[in-house]
């Protein structure tokens, strides 16, 4: 594999999403939103001279859980299915490029994007607490980025991963969709009723959460910023007590896996897979 | 002063001295006898220097100046305090032992009127202990305890036994508790604590006023027990975020007003329990702010005459809690029909009288459903948890019972006033992060962009003239190149069930061209799609000896190839796309010459989606070209050529071949394969039916014509259904139709058109044995 020929397709992902309005549309989206919610919270509370990370650090997380995933997941969905089915898939493929060299210089370029549409959202929303409230929680507040990234990524390699199957582009966004409104809704719809109905015990009920990125990212956060998990009830408390201080680095190592294994899965898919 | 020379003055001063004289220690002097010889009334000025601890007996005023240290080291109490009417002011008091039991201290307070002021007490297990010190005063001192775990420090204030005590502006850290017991009429004003256990605790002491204080991540803020008539307004009580987590904690409490305050981001903004514990009593909150805690308010169920109005419940995780389950109804939530601010009221105030129009009814079905099963509490901040409260909004069968109804909710928040806010918190490092990832999605968005070929060292120029000088050379690419340059071993690739390729085998040498010829799905395309490596199949293809799956890489460095599909990508330039390529080959992006040569050069800063399928045609050339690959795969190259293109292009192919290339290409056209291939080879259902020479093509084919019927786009479909009809089998080509006919009947197809009535722009014959020809 040579990353000249990766950084080529980064270079062309990345230009391709300057142009693509989807992208320019989430990042707009994103960027207002959380520009809204900080200037909400900060016009509540900030008259104090309070720093309003409690709650908008809560906000932020639901923002980036709806909006993050759709963008990943959309955005990496369309990709690969998109040139297959123009056909300049077959086209690049027929150059001196590996399938590798292509998935990940995608992957790559598509990474570097929603970085960049995430700290777009994260610094306006930072300049303006700022701005109302003056500075705290810098490392959380960044490091709430960091993990909103990481779940841009798992995302992102999800899409790819449903991508690299698909023939067609609408296919792979339908797919997609689904996948979000799975990880958005109906995952924790569905723990929830399981939850309620056959009384699961707190740790399977922890446990079964880790299998969906989205609650994955919202626990690490929480634990990132309130130091404990005691907001999130009895399973919180039990996960606090089970791992203790080494709570937090294996929820983000659960971040990182659920950004590995799509990546890993899709790039075999699509070795598998070739151009058609 | 030297010390002897202090000496000598007390020594001689003393028996003559009186009440209200001035004793002045310097820093060397001894601080213990100086106390000793002063009287009752006297003011002990201690100039600098570090001194032992002391007990002060009489009532004595100390004055440091230029911050004096009374040190403990680290042993028992350092400064005692036990006459009344006794004052220490301007020390520095540092280094108590780290008994609990002992209670050491940093200043102990004994006697009544006593006055602690403007010292700071640092190192210290206990800070300032007041016990039995009715009217005592501790203001302006700054307190900072050990650096212990919390459990193993002392309080940082403690006043027991003592009535009508002053505790003001001091700045305390690090301590356990600030702790208020057993007295009455006690004022706890302007004071800050931070970084403790318990803020403020108050227990069986009656009476007191706290105001303006700040009490900023404690494990509690202010926890007020067994005590009535406590009157709390303007504190700000936030981020206290301890196992317990209250602002504000209250337990069996009588007759308390709190008003004004602020309660942010604690745990809990306020917790009552058992308040007020009599009958005829009352609690009152009143105006205050409870913004981002994760409870604003949260009663345990038996709680009654509470009354809740005008204070701001502003994004709170929830406003108000029951602990335990359960309805607050026997609690008021509004008084003089001003009820509360709730951010999540969706009312209206159409009078507009800052009173909302419909109740506030605190209805939330996921915390009603996490109450009664509190593993739910997992989920909360999800898109689930909000779903939830949507259905809930959008079915009231499924409401849960109202915990609350405040009957006149503000439509507008009632800002606390006179809340003392902290020293601004430095906003640079948020201000500077924040621009950090704004530039950083600047950089990423327009720094980082399509950069053109790097400058290729060993890189030869590409285009016919510079290949024609090579002839033989397989230049352009470090690869010893074998005299079989395409070898296909037993390929078969299926689609699904349909067999596109039934195991063909054959192989190409250097300088070679060959054609495959087939009808539509023989299995020409396939077979160049395999040879190239794009698609799975079985069978082994080697490129020069490079296996194109394990060695794809390595075999399609010597290929350029031109596809059926021009599908590029539509937004770069002809430019671009030269570069992108000529960048994923690591080759130079190509001379102008190429470009002239292929009638580019004009519409090289072109968009690829703004040229005509001939020009598309001649960029696939140009980028087959790059690198100058010493073998070209082509498919139908020429399908969207007009005649003269087409001559022109299989003419640049004909001098490609006499320069040393390898050809392997696709055509429908004889003209082409008789003037470009060495050999043919007729694909029958993905088999391979015969690898002849050309000329036995015309032999082995019967003779027929092929007919290209160039239609408008919107006729295509009705041309088709025309001759579908007529028993003729024509395919779509990217300018209209394509139909194979016998030699005699040639005229019938375009008869057919006009007869009904299709419009024909223009038609081309394709004949067996012979150069294409316009009829």
């Amino acid at each position: 594999m040579d990353p000249r020929t990766i950084v080529a397709f980064a270079a062309k992902e990345l230009r391709d999403a300057r142009r693509n309005r989807w992208f320019l549309l989430y990042t707009a989206a994103l960027a207002a939103l959380s520009l809204g919610i900080s200037a909400l919270a900060v016009s509540a509370q900030g008259a104090f001279g309070l720093a309003g990370f409690g709650r908008t650090t809560a906000s932020l997380v639901n923002l980036v859980m709806l909006v993050v995933p759709l963008m990943g997941l959309t955005l990496g969905a369309m990709s690969l299915a998109g040139e297959r089915e123009r056909g300049t898939l077959l086209y690049v493929l027929a150059q001196p490029v590996t399938a590798s060299e292509v998935f990940l210089g995608k992957y790559l370029g598509l990474g570097l994007a929603l970085l960049a549409s995430l700290a777009l959202g994260f610094g306006a929303s930072g300049l303006v607490i700022s701005w109302r409230v003056g500075g705290a929680q810098v490392a959380g507040y960044l490091g709430l980025a960091g993990l909103a990234f990481g779940l841009a990524l798992a995302s992102l390699g999800l899409g790819l991963l449903i991508s690299a199957f698909a023939r067609r582009a609408s296919t792979a966004v339908g797919l997609s969709i689904f996948a979000w409104l799975g990880l958005v809704l109906l995952g924790d719809l569905g723990l929830m009723g399981t939850a309620m109905v056959l009384r699961v015990d707190v740790g399977a009920l922890f446990g079964l959460a880790l299998l969906n990125p989205l609650q994955v990212f919202k626990i690490s956060a929480i634990a990132g910023s309130h130091g404990t998990l005691e907001v999130l009830g009895p399973a919180g408390v039990f996960a606090f007590r089970t791992f203790g201080a080494a709570l937090l680095p294996m929820l983000v190592a659960v971040l990182v896996a659920w950004v590995l294994v799509p990546l890993g899965a899709g790039l075999g898919v699509f070795r598998w897979r070739g151009a058609l | 002063m030297r010390p002897r020379d202090a000496l000598l003055l007390l020594a001689l001063l003393a028996p003559a001295a009186r009440a209200g004289d001035t004793w002045t220690v310097g820093p060397g002097d001894d601080l213990a006898r100086a106390l000793e010889a002063a009287e009752d009334g006297d003011t002990v000025v201690v100039d600098g220097g570090v001194h032992a601890p002391v007990v002060v007996t009489r009532r004595l005023a100390l004055e440091g100046r230029g911050w004096p240290v009374i040190d403990g080291g680290g042993r028992g109490t350092v400064v005692k305090l036990a006459a009344a009417g006794a004052s220490l002011r301007g020390f520095v008091v540092r280094g108590s032992g780290s008994s609990l039991d002992d209670e050491n201290s940093g200043i102990t307070v004994a006697a009544p009127d006593v006055r602690v002021e403007g010292n700071r007490v640092e190192e210290a297990l206990f800070g300032v202990s007041l016990a039995h010190a009715r009217g005592s005063v501790v203001a302006d001192n700054v307190i900072t305890g050990k650096a212990l775990d919390v459990a193993r420090r002392g309080d940082a204030i403690r006043v027991w036994y003592s009535d009508d005590v002053r505790l003001e502006r001091n700045v305390v850290t690090r301590g356990r508790d600030v702790v208020l017991w057993y007295s009455a009429h006690l004022t706890v004003a302007d004071n800050e604590v931070t970084d403790g256990r318990y803020g403020l605790h108050f227990m069986y002491t009656d009476d007191a006023d706290i105001q303006r204080n700040r009490l900023v991540g404690n494990s509690v803020g202010v926890y007020l027990m067994y005590s009535r008539r406590l009157r709390m307004s303007h504190n700000a009580v936030v981020g206290n975020r301890g196992p317990s987590g209250f602002g504000l904690g209250l337990k069996d409490m009588d007759e308390c007003d709190v008003t004004d305050n602020v309660f942010a981001d604690n745990r809990v903004g306020a917790y009552v329990d058992n308040s007020p514990r009599e009958a005829q009593s009352f609690l009152i909150f009143r105006r205050n702010l409870f913004a981002g805690n994760d409870t604003g308010v949260a009663l345990l169920p038996s709680v009654r005459k509470n009354t809740y109005s005008e204070n701001a419940f502003v994004d709170n995780g929830e406003h108000v809690g029951v602990l335990g389950g359960g309805t607050l109804g026997a609690n008021a939530w509004s008084d003089g029909g001003r009820g509360n601010f709730w951010s999540d009221y969706a009312g209206y105030d159409r009078d507009g009288d800052g009173v909302g129009d419909v109740p506030y009814r605190s209805e939330r079905l996921f915390e009603h459903l996490a109450q009664r099963h509190p593993e739910l509490k997992l989920f909360v901040y999800t898109p689930a948890a909000n779903a939830v409260e949507l259905a809930a909004r959008a079915v009231p069968l499924v409401r849960p019972q109202p915990k609350l109804l405040d009957d006149a909710p503000l439509v507008a928040p009632v800002v606390p006033a006179g809340v003392p806010r902290g020293a601004a918190t430095a906003g640079a490092p948020l201000v500077l992060s924040s621009a950090g990832l704004v530039a950083l999605a600047a950089l990423v968005i327009f720094g980082v962009s399509h950069r053109g070929p790097p400058a290729c060292s060993g890189g030869t120029p590409a285009g016919p003239g510079a290949i024609l000088r090579r002839r033989g050379r397989t230049a352009g690419t470090p690869v010893a190149v074998s005299s079989d340059v395409v070898n296909l071993e037993a390929v078969t690739k299926r689609f699904g069930q349909a067999l596109a390729l039934d195991g063909l085998t054959l192989t190409v040498r250097q300088g070679e061209a060959l054609a495959f010829w087939g009808a539509n799905g023989a299995g020409k395309t396939t077979a160049l799609r395999c040879l190239l490596g794009v698609i799975p199949f079985q069978g082994r293809v080697t490129l020069a000896g490079h296996d194109v799956r394990r060695a794809g890489k390595a075999a399609r460095r010597l290929v350029g190839f031109v596809p059926q599909e021009l599908t590029f990508h539509d937004d770069l330039t002809v430019r671009e796309s030269l570069a992108f390529y000529a960048r994923l080959k690591r080759v130079p992006a190509g001379d102008d010459a190429l470009l002239a040569r292929l009638g580019l050069a004009e519409h090289a800063h072109k968009a690829v989606r703004e040229l005509s399928g001939g020009l598309k045609q001649r960029l696939a050339v140009a980028l087959a070209l790059l690198g100058d690959p010493p073998l070209l795969v082509l498919d139908e190259p020429t399908a969207n050529l007009d005649a003269p293109a087409r001559a022109s292009l299989v003419a640049l192919l004909a001098e490609l071949k006499a320069a040393g290339k390898t050809l392997v290409f696709t055509s429908h056209r004889l003209e082409e394969v008789l003037a470009l291939a060495d050999r043919v080879v007729l694909l029958e259902g993905g088999r391979l039916a015969a690898d002849v020479p050309p000329r036995d093509l015309g032999e082995r084919l019967r003779a027929h014509a092929t007919l290209h019927l160039l239609l408008p786009p919107l006729a295509v479909e009705r041309a088709e259904a025309v001759l579908v009809d007529a028993g003729l089998l024509p395919t779509r080509t990217g300018a209209g139709l394509s139909v194979e006919v016998d030699p005699a009947e040639k005229g019938r197809p375009i008869a057919l058109l006009v007869n009904a009535g299709v419009p024909l722009a223009d038609f081309e014959v394709a004949r067996t044995g012979a150069a294409a020809g316009r009829s």
